[in-house]
């Protein structure tokens, strides 16, 4: 027996909408478990080949004060915004003013920077601005594009 | 079977397929060199499980969890088999293996049994569910997803994850198992709760940190400069003050003058829209500093009793016809 063709009543478009509701809060929920500040550098790292970089920024602050990266050595505030490559490291300019083998670690220990998924863009991971304009950047944005919040 | 529940699983059974081709459309790879029931659990389970969505218990909520585990791992293979109250058999993904199922639930039962960032917390709330009825830890488990819902607050599972499961660290990657776990450094330090759920002004007043202000030179002082400004607010919100000592603590004055801040009083027009978009204090704040959640560490002198009640007079007038 065919069943009779109905309109769906309005009580349960109510709980459909709820629903897709919940769906897209978790979805724009899921991926936000790193750390609060870590910024994924994605330049040139996918375009190269590399997993993209991720800086914990609660790490390095233990050893650290801001002014040390921001004013000594000149990075932007800025996710992305320095355009660091492996040749200025090497050349110890940026990370490498410090990642020389005698600081700290050298720059041979590639994956321990190097440790992003392949295609994560670049960001301040759970930043307000990424929570606030780019909820889905990481579904909307092609591998290697820069993620909208970072940027001012 | 209740009306209500077939309402509910066909909504139930949307979600599964479009979360799936969701996770396919963004390339979502799942490692396979992770075991089996990891990878079912994150395929098929966690688009409920993760959040706690419609009473799902929660991946690693050991409240949630102990009435369900005193049941035994056959009786809960049997509700993922062949589903249980809104969720759907085999979480909506028939195609999906018995065993792969069952590896699920056994990951699942695992995490709720032994919450991995638990502590003494975790260990009162599984102490608790024992004595607690499964309806009231129902309703418990709501009010949790309710909270993941807000931007601001993140679920007691997800917090101070180690790398290989804070899902932008690649699990198949050698150098990320060589990388700390934040909780193992924040353990002695004093927690609050937002960002890093740990509270750095504390952490280096209290020297249970003590950062070099050289690169080289561990004995090098920053230029602390102690000097607080205060900013009248409009609304009811209290006035804010700036302290300048807890900032040159950490920073250089030309970190912040004269590039985000003209040194000059009057000179600046900051707002919360401007800070929530990442300017001004937000270059910061809401990305490495405490988060804007913390509205009262900023917003934190009251405004004199003339203003305010100047103010509710208005608000009185306002309000009456």
């Amino acid at each position: 027996m065919k069943p009779e063709h109905r309109p769906i009543p309005r009580s349960r478009w109510w709980s459909l909408a709820a629903l897709w509701f919940a769906l897209a809060l978790c979805l724009g929920a899921a991926p936000a478990q790193a750390e609060y500040g870590d910024v994924v550098i994605n330049n040139h790292s996918d375009a190269a080949g590399m997993r993209p970089v991720i800086f914990p920024h609660w790490f390095h602050r233990i050893r650290y004060r801001c002014k040390v990266c921001h004013a000594d050595l000149g990075f932007k505030f800025k996710a992305g915004g320095n355009d660091i490559n492996m040749v200025k490291v090497i050349d110890g300019q940026f990370c490498g003013a410090c990642h020389n083998g005698d600081v700290a670690w050298s720059v041979e220990n590639c994956n321990m920077c190097h440790s992003a998924k392949p295609g994560t863009p670049t960001q301040v991971h759970e930043s307000t601005a990424n929570a606030l304009v780019a909820r889905n950047a990481v579904a909307a944005s092609a591998p290697g594009a820069a993620a909208a919040p970072a940027r001012k | 079977m209740s009306p209500a529940a077939f309402l509910l699983r066909r909504p139930v059974a949307a979600i599964c397929a479009g979360l799936f081709l969701f996770m396919l459309s963004v390339g979502t790879v799942l490692a396979a060199d992770e075991p089996l029931g990891q990878r079912t659990y994150e395929a098929a389970c966690s688009p409920c499980h993760a959040s706690g969505v419609l009473g799902a218990p929660k991946l690693g909520d050991a409240a949630a969890w102990a009435p369900r585990l005193k049941t035994g791992l056959e009786a809960l293979y049997a509700s993922a088999l062949k589903g249980k109250g809104v969720m759907p058999a085999k979480g909506g993904q028939a195609a999906l293996p018995d065993a792969a199922v069952q590896a699920a639930v056994r990951h699942m039962a695992q995490l709720g049994a032994a919450p991995a960032a638990g502590g003494p917390a975790g260990a009162t709330a599984a102490a608790a569910a024992a004595s607690v009825p499964a309806a009231a830890s129902a309703a418990a488990v709501s009010v949790a997803a309710a909270n993941t819902f807000n931007r601001l607050l993140r679920a007691p599972g997800r917090r101070n994850l180690p790398p290989a499961e804070d899902q932008i660290h690649d699990p198949g990657n050698d150098g990320t198992l060589l990388l700390q776990p934040p909780l193992t450094a924040f353990e002695a330090l004093p927690r609050s709760n937002a960002g890093n759920r740990v509270d750095w002004v504390k952490a280096l007043g209290g020297t249970h940190i003590t950062p070099r202000a050289d690169r080289l030179d561990p004995k090098a002082a920053p230029m602390v400069m102690d000097l607080n400004i205060v900013r009248e607010v409009k609304g009811s919100m209290p006035d804010v003050v700036y302290p300048h000592k807890q900032h040159t603590e950490w920073l250089d004055c030309s970190n912040c003058h004269p590039a985000i801040f003209v040194p000059q009083k009057g000179a600046n027009q900051i707002s919360m829209a401007s800070i929530l978009l990442g300017q001004q204090c937000g270059v910061c704040h809401g990305k490495v500093a405490f988060p804007v959640s913390e509205c009262r560490l900023c917003h934190s002198k009251a405004k004199p009793a003339s203003a305010t009640a100047v103010g509710a007079a208005a608000t009185a007038s306002r309000a009456s016809p």
